[in-house]
C-alpha cells in the first residue's frame, strides 16, 4: 500500500495540531466571554473595552492569527473525517456503546455535526457584529463605535435569539468532549492528571456555554442594560 | 433456552453479504456463545447448508482469535472478556442476537464472520520488536527494573492482538494496539534504545494500512478483553512527538 501521510500529516500529528488549535480557540473564547460580560456593567464599560480592542494596532495580526488557527482546526478536522470514513467503508448493522470506561457521549459522537454548526455560526456572527452597522458613541469626548447598541438591537430580535441559543449550545457540546480530548491528543495523560482534566474540561464547557447563553437570554427577556 | 441469531453471511471476500436469521433451539445456558454457534452449525451441516464461518482457537480468552461483534459490541456485553468467554446465560430465552464481523478497511472480511487481521502483523513487522542483540538470558535481577515500570509494561504486553479496539472505534483506529506495543517495549531497558524509531515506524505503518484517527472516546479500552488503558495511546503520542522533534536516529 502506498504511504499515505508522514510526519506532520500522520494521524498522531493531525490530532496534535487540532488539539493545539482547539485549545487556543478555547483560550480566545474565555477572553471573548470576559469581554462580553461587560454588557452586564453597561454601555460605557462595554464600548470602552471594544474601543481599546478596535483601536489597538496589534488587533489585526491577532485576528489573522486567530483566523489561521480556526482554518487549521477546520481543515485538519475535515481531512481527518475523510480518512476516518475511508477506514470503515462498510458500517455495522448494529452499534452500541460498550459503556464501562468508555467516554463516548452525545458530545463525542456529534463533533462532526457541532463543528460545522459552530463554523457557520462564527461566520454569521462576525458578519453581523464585527461587520454590522457602525453606530457612533461618545466616549468621554472621543468618538467610539457604539457596539453596545448593535448587540442590543440584534439580540432583542426573536430571529437572532433563535440563531444564537442553539449555536451557543453547540459550542458547549463541542467543548464537552473537545477540551479533555485535546489533552489526550497531546499525550497529556496520567493517573492524577486525567480525572482532573475530564472534570475541568466539562466544567469549562458548561461555564463557557452558560456564560455566552446568558447574554442573549438576558437581553431578549429582560432588555439588557443601557 | 431458544434464541434467534442474526448472523452476517458472506460467501467470500468479494461477495455481497447480509444478515441471516437462524433459530438456536434447546441451547444450554452454560454453553459458551461459540458453542451455541457450533450447535447452529451442526444443524446447518445436517441439512446440507454451509456452516457459519467464524474464528476461534483457544476458547479460553488468551489467544485473541475469536472476533465477533455481538449486538453492536465487539466481544459482546461482558467487560474485560473475549467472546469465547461469553456464556448463553448472559441472554434471555427468546432473545434475538445480532452477530457481525469486525468492520474496518484494514480488516477485510474473508467469509461470513472471519476477517483478515494481517494488518496487525504488518504493523509489528514494521518495527514492533527489539533488533539489538541482547545475548543470552541475563541473571535474574541483573537488570534492575522498578516494580511500577515492570507492572505497566506487563499491562501493555497483555494485548492479545484480537483487534476489538479497531472494531469498536468509530474511526477504525488501531491506536490502542499500536500504543500497547510501543509502550510495552519503550518501558523496558531492552526496548528503550529503539523506542523513538519504533514509534515512528509503527504509526507510519498504521496510517499506511488505512486505519483511522483516534477520537479519544475510549470505546477501545471499554471493549478490550485485557482492559488495556488508553494511557498507552497517550504514551504512543509522546513517543511519536519525540520522534518528530529529535528525528529517528536516537
Ligand atoms: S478463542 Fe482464543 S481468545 Fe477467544
Amino acid at each position: 500500500m502506498a504511504p499515505r501521510r508522514q510526519y506532520l500529516f500522520s494521524t498522531v500529528a493531525t490530532k496534535v495540531l487540532i488539539a493545539i488549535a482547539g485549545l487556543s480557540l478555547v483560550g480566545f473564547l474565555c477572553v471573548h466571554l470576559a469581554g462580553n460580560l461587560l454588557l452586564y456593567v453597561g454601555a460605557p464599560a462595554f464600548n470602552a473595552y471594544s474601543h481599546v480592542l478596535i483601536s489597538n494596532p496589534f488587533i489585526v495580526p491577532l485576528e489573522l492569527a486567530l483566523l489561521a488557527l480556526f482554518v487549521l482546526h477546520v481543515l485538519e478536522a475535515v481531512t481527518m473525517w475523510w480518512t476516518d470514513r475511508a477506514a470503515r467503508p462498510i458500517a455495522y448493522q448494529m452499534t452500541r456503546s460498550a459503556g464501562g470506561r468508555s467516554r463516548k457521549s452525545l458530545a463525542s459522537t456529534t463533533m462532526i455535526v457541532t463543528g460545522p454548526i459552530v463554523f457557520v455560526f462564527v461566520a454569521v456572527h462576525v458578519a453581523t457584529m464585527k461587520y454590522g452597522p457602525w453606530y457612533v458613541a461618545d466616549l468621554h469626548g472621543t468618538e467610539a463605535r457604539d457596539l453596545h447598541r448593535l448587540v442590543l438591537e440584534t439580540l432583542r430580535r426573536p430571529v437572532w435569539l433563535a440563531v444564537y441559543l442553539p449555536c451557543l449550545a453547540a459550542v458547549g457540546l463541542h467543548l464537552w468532549h473537545g477540551v479533555s480530548s485535546a489533552f489526550e491528543s497531546l499525550g497529556l495523560h496520567g493517573p492524577r492528571l486525567t480525572p482532573k482534566v475530564l472534570v475541568a474540561g466539562k466544567a469549562l464547557a458548561v461555564a463557557i456555554a452558560a456564560g455566552f447563553l446568558s447574554i442573549p437570554i438576558w437581553i431578549f427577556f429582560f432588555g439588557g442594560r443601557s | 433456552m431458544n434464541v434467534t441469531v442474526r448472523v452476517w453471511r458472506q460467501g467470500g471476500a468479494f461477495g455481497e453479504g447480509r444478515l441471516v436469521p437462524y433459530e438456536a433451539r434447546d441451547v444450554s445456558p452454560d454453553m459458551s456463545f461459540l458453542e451455541m454457534l457450533d450447535v447452529v452449525n451442526e444443524s446447518l451441516v445436517a441439512s446440507g447448508q454451509p456452516p457459519i464461518a467464524f474464528d476461534s482457537d483457544c476458547r479460553e480468552g488468551i489467544c485473541g482469535m475469536c472476533s465477533l461483534v455481538v449486538n453492536g459490541v465487539p466481544h459482546g456485553p461482558d467487560r474485560g472478556s473475549t467472546v469465547c468467554q461469553l456464556h448463553m446465560r448472559r441472554f434471555k430465552d427468546g432473545d434475538t442476537i445480532t452477530v457481525e464481523p469486525w468492520r474496518a478497511a484494514a480488516f477485510p472480511v474473508r467469509r461470513d464472520l472471519i476477517v483478515d487481521r494481517g494488518a496487525f502483523d504488518q504493523i509489528i513487522a514494521a518495527g514492533g520488536y527489539v533488533s539489538v542483540g541482547t545475548g543470552s538470558a541475563p541473571d535474574a535481577n541483573a537488570i534492575p527494573i522498578p516494580k511500577d515500570v515492570a507492572e505497566s509494561a506487563m499491562d501493555s504486553a497483555a494485548c492479545i492482538g484480537c483487534g476489538a479496539c479497531v472494531a469498536a472505534c468509530k474511526n477504525a483506529s488501531a491506536s490502542l494496539f499500536v500504543g500497547a506495543k510501543v509502550s510495552q517495549l519503550a518501558l523496558l531497558p531492552q526496548g528503550h534504545p529503539e523506542r523513538v524509531a519504533r514509534a515512528r515506524a509503527l504509526v507510519q505503518a498504521m496510517d499506511d494500512l488505512g486505519f483511522g484517527n483516534c477520537s479519544n472516546e475510549g470505546e477501545c479500552e471499554a471493549v478490550c478483553p485485557k482492559e488495556i488503558s488508553i494511557a498507552n495511546i497517550a504514551r504512543m503520542r509522546r513517543e511519536y512527538l519525540r520522534a518528530l522533534v529529535l528525528g529517528t536516529d536516537r
